[in-house]
């Protein structure tokens, strides 16, 4: 099992939740986050924002559906066709063990 | 050493705290995350909750109806506590079941996922100490 960390735009969440989920990745965890990317912020004149507002949606999956989920992130968290710097980034990590609170089952 | 990311309900955050110290895991980090789980396929257990939480809500009104139904049939991401606690690989069985022990309910649904990520590297910033002796 993969964990996939995706960083989007906040006004991309939904519809990146909504595809993931008609894809059949319907299980998410979002946090709202402050960052920063290679582009070091965004510059207005003289100021300087460094802590941009973006979401993140973590899932952890089996490791086959890993293109599926990528392709469903990356298609639908894009500005236009082209894309733009603040589209966001995707980490992956492994997952050892994966358990379910209510039944105490291993696995997802 | 391995990265346990617990997701568990916000009213449980007490009882997973003091388990979490029972087990000699006092240190972790909390975060108010929105999430939501697997689609439940069986339809009783639905239904049931539905009745429960209807019951509990003050106002019988179509809003609070509508908002129910959203978060069982997953349209709507709902409030939950996400814990990251690092341990050493020996110790990591035994913080699983205590999690589990202090946040499972008779709802069957909606308990939270438990999560086991292999870890690289610690660093502890006081000490410079790196690897287990981080922990």
């Amino acid at each position: 099992m993969i964990m996939v960390r995706a960083i989007v735009r906040p006004d991309k969440k939904e519809v990146v939740l909504d595809e993931l989920s008609s894809a059949g990745f319907h299980a998410a965890t979002v946090v709202d986050v402050v960052g920063r990317g290679k582009q070091k912020g965004i510059k207005f004149g003289d100021v300087i924002y460094d802590e941009i507002p973006k979401s993140l949606i973590m899932l952890v999956i089996n490791d086959e559906d890993k293109e599926d989920v990528l392709d469903v992130i990356i298609r639908h968290a894009k500005t236009g066709d082209e894309g733009a710097f603040g589209d966001g980034k995707i980490f992956i990590s492994s997952t050892d063990e994966v358990y379910t609170v209510s039944s105490g089952v291993a696995g997802l | 050493m391995k990265e346990i990311i617990a997701v568990v309900r916000i009213n449980k955050v007490s009882a997973t705290k003091k388990a979490l110290v029972q087990v000699g895991a006092a240190g972790f980090t909390a975060l108010k995350v929105m999430g939501r789980g697997r689609l439940v396929e069986d339809k009783a257990v639905i239904a049931q909750r539905r009745a429960t939480l209807l019951a509990l809500a003050q106002k019988d009104d179509y809003d609070t109806e509508k908002l129910i139904t959203e978060f069982l049939d997953g349209t709507r991401l709902f409030p939950r506590r996400m814990f990251t606690v690092l341990a050493h690989d020996e110790d990591v069985s035994k913080i699983v079941k205590v999690i589990i022990e202090a946040n499972r309910t008779d709802y069957n649904v909606g308990d939270g996922k438990i999560f086991v990520l292999p870890v690289l590297d610690a660093v502890r910033v006081r000490t410079k100490e790196s690897g287990d002796a981080a922990i």
